[in-house]
């Protein structure tokens, strides 16, 4: 799994973002009209406020016998700066063959750092850089399920919707991709333990998503089930290739295709995935995926929700379900900026209220507030 | 010379559908102050007023488009004294 997490340093990192917190909140992946939910086992482009708690994934392995394996994670996101965050997560395995060993115990503590280059709203794009270290000998080395290296990932990220495509692509505007693309240098070549050479690593993955919220807001509401409207039909990938100091290793790429559906509320979202290997070094049968995950940014708006430094020059923004009333201010500001910012979208808006005193009308001793 | 609105006019921006649009205007006590169903013609719907006198009103508007989309909102007039 690409993404992993953090128990007891999360704990008290939260603590310590609680304190000293102090600019302005901005929500978690809005790219203009377009929200990239928080993706299961690959990352979404967006630096953010977040925390997934917990990720939990079974599945077997490719062993012989198979053996069944558990894995609990925790993840933390905070932005130092409105485009600048910190992610810490950690990751516990229990991994069981029948009939022969059990081993349980935290993998590598890891720590990523995200910069936000680009969040285009009109095209629906956002570009983030990040760099991943799994820090060495933070885990449980003994059990093999952390190593005494430690591993880089320069990881190269983005998320495009499809909402910019001509109006006759109708509810096919809804699709969007997010994908990610990483080169994974270990801090050893070679591992004296295992005799063998240590990989350089392609680490990579995608996801291909319906917004059923976008399908509402910005296309057509169909009428459907708020349940329905709340939900993201996904199918997520990612694989890794070693491609380098690979020697007597098997060069085979690993890695699991998973379909599943995420269900986004305001301050929350639920998703689950079915995860299927990509061949039977990845894994046999089919395994599971299920992460609930909160928006910090929308649930503590004015403590740990907000970048550390620099504020933000947005308000917050939360996933909105509904038709919005644009109550008292809607003629002016919110009806019409929503339609500037999607010109194509069938927004009905109120231009002018004209009182009129009989004809010719005259806009004389009354105001609007 | 009057000093009070007769006519409230309210342009969408697209074509409304009369059966379920709709514009009440009321006073500062509550008591409607509209002559009844507004007249809707193409985007626009206008309620004709009664006599009114100085004070606060609002208006309050509920419009749904031929295409289905729906919008509701409301703001306030003042009619002020001579």
């Amino acid at each position: 799994m690409l993404r992993s997490s953090s128990c007891s340093l999360a704990f008290a990192l939260a603590l310590l973002f609680v304190a000293l917190s102090a600019a302005e909140a901005f929500a978690h992946c809005f790219v203009g009209p377009r929200f990239f939910p928080a993706t299961l086992a690959t990352d979404d482009p967006c630096v953010a406020d977040e925390m997934s708690l917990p990720t939990v994934a079974w599945s077997k392995t490719g062993d012989v016998p198979a053996a069944t394996e558990w894995d609990i994670s925790v993840e933390l996101s905070k932005r130092i700066t409105e485009d600048f965050g910190i992610t810490v997560g950690d990751i516990w395995s229990n991994i069981h063959q029948p009939g022969g060993f059990t081993k349980a115990g935290f993998g590598n503590l890891d720590t990523t750092l995200q910069y936000q280059l680009l969040k285009d709203g009109p095209h629906e794009l956002a570009l983030l850089l990040g760099l991943v270290v799994e820090w060495g000998g933070t885990g449980a080395v003994d059990s093999g399920l952390a190593t005494l290296w430690s591993t880089l990932t320069p990881t190269f990220y983005f998320g495009k919707g499809f909402g910019d495509l001509p109006d006759s692509f109708g509810w096919l505007r809804a699709f969007a991709v997010t994908g990610q693309i990483g080169y994974q240098f270990p801090t050893r070549s070679f591992d004296v333990d295992t005799d063998s050479f240590i990989p350089q690593v392609l680490v990579y993955g995608a996801s291909i998503q319906y917004s059923m919220p976008y399908l509402k807001s910005e296309i057509h509401d169909y009428q459907l089930p708020d349940f329905i409207n709340h939900l993201f039909p996904i199918v997520e990938m990612q694989l890794s290739t070693p491609v380098a100091n690979n020697f007597g290793n098997s060069p085979i790429t690993t890695g699991t295709i998973n379909p599943g559906v995420i269900w986004a509320g305001t301050y929350f979202q639920v998703g689950a995935e079915a995860v299927f290997p990509v061949n039977h070094a990845s894994g046999t049968g089919v395994g599971f995926l299920g992460q609930l995950h909160l928006y910090l940014d929308d649930m503590f708006p004015t403590t740990i929700g907000r970048p550390l430094l620099g504020g933000s020059s947005a308000p917050p923004q939360q996933l909105k379900f509904f038709g919005e009333t644009c109550e008292n201010s809607s003629f002016r500001h919110c009806c019409l900026r929503r339609l500037a910012a999607s010109p194509r979208m069938p927004t009905l808006c109120l231009i002018a209220p004209v009182l009129q005193w009989g004809v010719p009308w005259r806009a004389r001793r009354a105001r609007f507030r | 010379m009057a000093s009070a609105p007769r006519e409230v006019s309210l342009t969408f921006t697209q074509n409304l559908e009369s059966a379920f649009s709709s514009v009440q205007v009321t006073g500062a006590n509550g008591a409607r102050v509209d002559q009844g169903k507004p007249q809707i013609s193409g985007n626009t719907m206008r309620v004709s007023l009664k006599s009114l006198s100085p004070g606060a009103y609002r208006v309050r508007w509920q419009a749904l488009s031929v295409d289905t989309h729906k919008t509701e909102g409301s703001f306030t007039f003042t009619v002020g004294g001579r």
